[in-house]
């Protein structure tokens, strides 16, 4: 190829397409890495959250769903006897704890919402350590933290919108897609990264295009409010949209005469039997206590992809049925599947694992992304030991976003271990140690030499991560060999996954440490044949 | 069960699309092929893909088994890959 010599000429589709996904990608990189990665924990968000509550028992079997739901009543008829409405998941097969959140009467908007954990053997408030668990990654990939919600919620939004961008410009870009499609060159430099990049690219394309629309759909009614608010004029109509989404009603208005609550226990029977035995998953009490008192069940989303809801509707004081809905419109429908789809909640453990295993190529896609940026560049540097401004803050918030997250989320699970159990603000003092690291690795990267940063950032996630079994092994009765042992396959599996990942951060600490640039080429060199695509990006980006 | 037939059809379905490829005949047999022998993998590639397709959803449900099946695909691609770039590694050490 001779684009550098030729005299410049149109520029074609490739070659905008090629810029496009250079900048949408390095601009949307650092976060969607950590989206990407927090958001493939979120698969296992429950086996995280078991795992960091070790003083509750591994559940064998879950328990009775109709007795849970009673015991659970009982403790909220003590712990909220005011609240308009009480709402609670029953344990499955993957989560051994009730979350409940109920409204705090006379209170509007988010702050109007007490939540607390409950031990489904006891009903009572659970009494393990305070953690948010699994569920701060998952929160932190589309909301972020120490950010308002709501802008956290548009950053995700406005990456996933460069993700699919980057999608896009990156096939066209990619011409011999399927030439390419198995050829990865080893010990190439750049070549090597490409390739790589490409193959963690192209192997799960059905899933990255599946995981980042859907992503935008979780959010639509968010980032385009305006097809509904116009089609949708009054109140009334609205919340009959919305109740086509979520079971989640507004309660009515108590009459203010008092009358007990109907057996919950035989309510959810009544469910169990119409969903099978796993198949209620949530269940919402409006006006507990009093006479306009309504039971809602809502069907476990283990049970099918779409999470549009399925409920059924009991009157409160008598336990009769009201009414059952089991489908929605066409476009909840759509909605509700898309959704469903990226929570991957209805997985079995084999397609589980394939998500998780899938989601994480597309972490490392990512990641090669952000890396293939400064490998190209480096060789064209005026003077490769001084690189300007541009290319050091680029290669520093590199080695922040990928070697200091697996640093930073290692912590956490570390911090979950050895914070003292009864410490006032536990949960959110793991979260802020989980960021204090992350700090760090930044300045630590700033302060050392490129190479050196990104060899020491590795190797000190190698070791974390290796020796989480260990610390576990220390500070809980519950050490890995006896969770084998014992058949603990969310213990088990977990740490396991841990070593894994430590063995795969050495090897790329290795392969760094060994790595020896090459002297710069001469620049009438660097355009190869076999590379024309991106030989072209060479010379324009 | 059904899940090691979906992914045993997918890796194979990629081995032969892989075998029918100028590339990796070079790499691994020393030669190109003859069209008839490369046609008749790319078909049997493509038939195994089809066939992982077919089990999927058959066993797992339309929605369930387009979702597994695209993790199966991913995972067998992934495997054919790093098996040809494993032997290529190894056969470079040897000589």
């Amino acid at each position: 190829m001779t684009q550098k010599t030729t005299a410049p000429k149109a520029r074609g589709i490739r070659q905008t397409m090629s810029d496009l996904h250079i900048w949408a990608g390095l601009l949307a990189g650092w976060l969607l890495y950590a989206m990407f990665l927090t958001g493939t924990t979120a698969y296992f968000r429950d086996e995280i959250s078991q795992w960091m509550r070790p003083e509750l028992p591994a559940q064998h079997q879950v328990p009775d769903a109709g007795a849970t739901a009673q015991r659970v009543v009982d403790t909220l008829q003590q712990e909220a006897p005011s609240s308009p409405q009480w709402s609670f998941t029953l344990p499955d097969a993957r989560n051994n704890v009730v979350s409940a959140f109920w409204r705090i009467p006379n209170i509007q908007g988010r702050r109007g919402f007490q939540s607390a954990i409950f031990d489904p053997a006891s009903g009572e408030k659970l009494h393990a350590r305070d953690t948010n668990g699994g569920d701060f990654f998952y929160r932190f990939h589309f909301n972020f933290y120490y950010i308002p919600v709501l802008w956290g919620r548009w950053l995700a939004g406005l990456c996933a919108m460069f993700m699919l961008v980057a999608i896009i410009s990156g096939v066209i870009t990619h011409k011999k897609i399927f030439i390419d499609f198995f050829t990865f060159r080893w010990g190439k430099g750049q070549r090597s990264w490409l390739d790589a990049h490409n193959m963690l690219s192209v192997f799960g394309l059905p899933f990255h295009l599946m995981i980042t629309y859907s992503g935008l759909v979780t959010l639509m009614l968010l980032y385009m409010p305006w097809g509904g608010d116009a089609a949708f004029k009054t109140p009334a109509q609205r919340q009959a949209a919305l109740a086509q989404m979520s079971a989640f009603r507004q309660p009515a208005r108590p009459t203010g005469e008092s009358a007990p609550l109907a057996s919950i226990a035989d309510i959810v029977r009544e469910g169990q039997q119409h969903w099978g035995p796993d198949g209620v998953g949530q269940v919402i009490i409006a006006n507990p206590g009093d006479a306009a008192a309504r039971v809602t069940l809502v069907q476990n989303r283990a049970e099918r992809v779409s999470i549009s809801p399925h409920t059924m509707v009991f009157d409160g004081v008598t336990g009769k049925l009201d009414s059952v809905r089991d489908s929605a419109s066409a476009a909840a429908e759509t909605r509700g599947v898309l959704y469903g789809l990226h929570l991957g909640n209805f997985a079995d453990v084999v397609t589980r694992w394939l998500y998780f295993l899938v989601s994480l190529a597309g972490t490392a896609m990512v990641g090669t992304g952000l890396v293939l940026w400064t490998v190209k560049r480096r060789a064209k540097l005026p003077d490769p030991q001084r690189p300007h401004f541009g290319f050091r803050l680029v290669e520093r918030l590199n080695i922040t976003a990928i070697g200091g997250l697996s640093i930073a989320m290692t912590v956490f699970l570390w911090a979950n271990r050895l914070l003292p159990v009864d410490a006032a603000h536990r949960a959110a003092g793991e979260i802020d140690i989980f960021f204090i690291a992350w700090g760090a690795s930044l300045l630590h990267a700033v302060l050392r030499p490129a190479k050196r940063a990104w060899v020491e950032q590795l190797w000190c996630a190698a070791a974390l991560l290796a020796l989480t079994p260990v610390l576990n092994a220390l500070t809980t009765s519950r050490p890995l060999w006896k969770s084998i042992a014992q058949g603990d396959w969310v213990f088990a599996g977990l740490e396991l996954t841990l070593l894994a990942l430590a063995a795969a951060h050495a090897w790329l600490a290795i392969r760094t440490m060994r790595h020896k640039p090459k002297p710069a080429r001469k620049p009438a060199r660097r355009a190869q044949p076999g590379a024309e695509g991106h030989a072209q990006e060479q010379v324009t980006a | 069960m059904k899940h090691i037939v979906i992914f045993c059809l997918s890796a194979l379905g990629f081995l032969c699309l892989a075998l029918a490829m100028q590339r990796h005949q070079e790499d691994l047999f020393g030669k190109e092929l003859a069209r008839k022998p490369t046609l008749l993998l790319r078909m049997a590639g493509w038939a195994a893909l089809l066939a992982a397709l077919a089990a999927a959803v058959e066993t797992m449900g339309l929605s369930l088994g387009l979702v597994s099946y695209s993790g199966h695909l991913s995972a067998g691609a992934a495997v054919v890959a790093l098996s040809l770039v494993a032997r290529e590694r190894l056969a470079g050490r040897a000589r």
